[in-house]
């Protein structure tokens, strides 16, 4: 009966083509509007990296002065970690992987004279990172654990990168860059790579919606050239001048992740740390003795409110949008079932049920939630291309995924049959004898 | 085929009680063609719809071709109707945006017969009110008495035991009233017993059985001609 049903959805959308245009329409833009704010709020709030985000850690060790110190006040002035830690912790060795990053912001000179000097975009992590985090490489690998040692001047390229100083579908692998300076050698090309959010680099820069970095470089290398960082930076006690005070300072600048096995051994990773700290102590450091914060990857994504409270109000002021224009679309529906008592009593006489006139009418509602869905959609994607005008970063989460896009159809057919649920009990409720005599 | 005893039918509002039906008893038998006349406001559309399960009852009892019908629930009553029960009305009730094939076809989906078999019968059923050539035209495009056609067609393609008609030539000239009419006896020559609703005296006496209701009540019961298929015909019950 439901391709019946299905059937007589279809042709009673020609019944009234004004109507029905409303209707769906009204369905459409409310369903539009909702999919789009859900589609930022969905890539915002997505796992960037599902297959180990358990297993990937945040460290945070306070390492704040005692003055004007509250252990009972919960919010945490620090984010990030100084050189310091950075380097014990790696040298430290705890976990399966590890890297410490900045993000850096090099000049870089075409060896083609007709280019002008790029301002691009870096990050300078250790090895570890392209394993840790599963970066798929174009041309080339990683560099070497000798070149994370030797602070090599090596370098990753972005695809875009390459084909701007290389040209297209060349690998320039083996080839010099000249970079702040120095000849850096290509080593790797990565393929496009953009895990959102840009769980890495949240602190500083362009923040968790950024584009892609066009280079990366060992943090050793970037250690050892004086590499300006670019992003965030926390000094709450005086440091000495120059590149040598910021290294041995207690300013928070760097960006530190810890791969264990599984997430099971996050309680060793806690332990390990407060060893540490409390060996740090016993030099005279982290004062204020507070605990050590560790996070996995959508720990972290919270904890840094990715999702802002903006993204999260937009959501509800479209699903209230929605919801106004599920109401119209009741409203609608009533006009368009009123019209037919006369069809639901010659029906109910000639043997349908209650339930199987609630059927019908429901799949007729379904069929409106159905085109109203792909006009949805097709609005969806016009409302996020302007969204995407916006800004650089809303461009990176203004883009629908597969999911978003069936959750449309549902999202549309499941508010159309809720729309439908009234008028088609009312309709149900015809007096048959009444209708057939009053034809 | 159908039998109420003691049946009544009271409509209530918050001011007033409406007797529609009291101690209304009627028998027709298998193969009767019976008409029910009486003045405006009798009953007799209430004991149509009563008898076509489209009404409840207050009180007493209804047999329809030996179901209790008392008590049922809407699912039941609705696939008792649609078994059992054809119907007529004056004003054809035909869904206008369907074709007269699907017309025809409404009943027999919720009979729940498959494409094949809905196909012969609903051919069946055209051909037999000679309509077969027009099937896939629309109701706007046929005359009144075409379309009265149709729907005796929509009647009979689920082979019913009993025909309701609520004056089915009332909205029609007489040339046409006299060939649905004809279309009728036809029908109830080859076995389906016909329970007609009319004010037309001249129709009321072309049929076997007439009984009149005043009051919600039926005050006689004249016998014409003998049925050819019952020999019960005709049963004073009243």
């Amino acid at each position: 009966m439901l391709s019946y049903y299905f059937m007589l959805g279809v042709r009673s959308l020609r019944r009234n083509p004004a109507l029905t245009a409303l209707m769906v329409l009204t369905l459409a833009i409310g369903v539009a509007a909702s999919v789009a704010t859900l589609t930022i709020l969905h890539v915002m709030s997505s796992n960037p990296i599902p297959q180990k985000s358990e297993r990937l850690f945040v460290p945070l060790i306070d390492n704040g002065p005692l003055e004007g110190y509250n252990p009972a006040d919960s919010s945490h002035d620090f984010d990030q970690m100084s050189y310091i830690d950075a380097s014990n912790l790696l040298k430290g060795g705890f976990g399966e992987r590890r890297t410490a990053l900045y993000g850096i912001g090099p000049e870089i000179e075409p060896a083609r004279k007709d280019l002008p000097v790029i301002s691009a975009q870096g990050v300078a992590p250790t090895r570890d990172f392209f394993a840790m985090f599963d970066v798929p490489f174009l041309y080339g690998q990683a560099w070497s654990e000798a070149d994370d040692k030797a602070g090599a001047d090596v370098v990753v390229l972005s695809r875009a990168m390459s084909e701007k100083l290389f040209g297209g579908g060349v690998n320039p692998v083996g080839q010099r860059i000249r970079m702040m300076g120095f000849d850096f050698q290509v080593i790797g090309v990565l393929q496009d790579w953009l895990p959102l959010p840009k769980f890495y680099r949240l602190i500083g820069g362009p923040g968790a919606f950024g584009q892609q970095e066009d280079v990366m470089i060992p943090f050793s290398s970037a250690i050892r050239h004086e590499t300006q960082h670019n992003g965030g930076m926390s000094c709450s006690s005086r440091r000495d001048p120059g590149w040598q005070g910021l290294l041995n300072s207690e300013c928070t600048w760097l960006a530190f992740y810890i791969e264990t096995k599984s997430g099971a051994d996050r309680a060793e990773l806690q332990s390990y740390l407060q060893n540490y700290t409390d060996d740090q102590r016993k030099l005279g450091r982290l004062k204020r003795n507070a605990p050590n914060l560790v996070f996995d990857v959508m720990e972290w994504l919270e904890f840094n409110k990715v999702v802002g409270k903006d993204s999260r109000l937009s959501a509800w002021l479209a699903f209230g949008f929605l919801l106004l224009c599920l109401v119209n679309t009741i409203g609608l529906l009533l006009a368009k079932f009123s019209v037919r008592a006369a069809e639901v009593g010659i029906r109910r006489a000639l043997g349908a049920s209650r339930n199987e006139i609630f059927q019908q009418f429901l799949t007729e509602t379904a069929v409106v939630g159905l085109v109203g869905g792909v006009l949805g959609l097709v609005l969806a994607f016009c409302a996020l291309a302007l969204i995407a005008m916006q800004s650089k970063e809303l461009a990176v989460v203004a883009h629908m995924d597969i999911e978003m896009l069936a959750l449309t159809f549902v999202l549309s057919l499941l508010a159309a049959i809720f729309a439908g649920l009234f008028p088609t009990w009312r309709a149900c409720q015809v007096t048959p004898a009444i209708q057939l005599k009053s034809q | 085929m159908l039998r109420m005893t003691k049946l009544s039918k009271v409509y209530r509002t918050h001011m007033i009680e409406t007797h529609a039906l009291r101690g209304f008893e009627i028998q027709v038998n298998q193969g009767e063609f019976v008409t029910v006349t009486g003045p405006s406001g009798s009953g007799k559309t209430s004991f149509l719809n009563i008898a076509g399960l489209l009404e409840e009852f207050t009180d007493g009892e209804y047999i329809l071709d030996g179901v209790n019908v008392k008590g049922m629930d809407d699912n039941a009553r609705s696939r008792l109707r649609n078994e059992k029960l054809g119907f007529i009305f004056q004003g054809f009730n035909l869904i206008p945006d369907l074709s007269l094939f699907d017309n025809v076809d409404v009943p027999l989906r919720y009979r729940g017969f498959n494409a094949a078999e809905r196909k012969e019968r609903i051919e069946d059923a055209l051909a037999k009110v000679g309509l077969a050539s027009r099937m896939k035209h629309y109701p706007a495009e046929l005359s009144g008495g075409q379309q009265q056609r149709v729907a005796i067609a929509r009647a009979l393609a689920g082979s019913p035991k009993l025909l309701l008609a609520d004056e089915p030539t009332g909205n029609l000239d007489t040339q046409m009233a006299r060939g649905v009419m004809e279309l009728l006896e036809e029908i109830n020559a080859q076995g389906t017993t016909i329970l007609m609703v009319t004010h037309d005296p001249e129709l009321a006496v072309r049929s076997q059985r007439n009984v009149h209701i005043i009051d919600g009540q039926v005050s006689d019961l004249v016998r014409k001609t003998p049925s050819l298929y019952d020999t019960n015909a005709g049963t004073h019950v009243a």
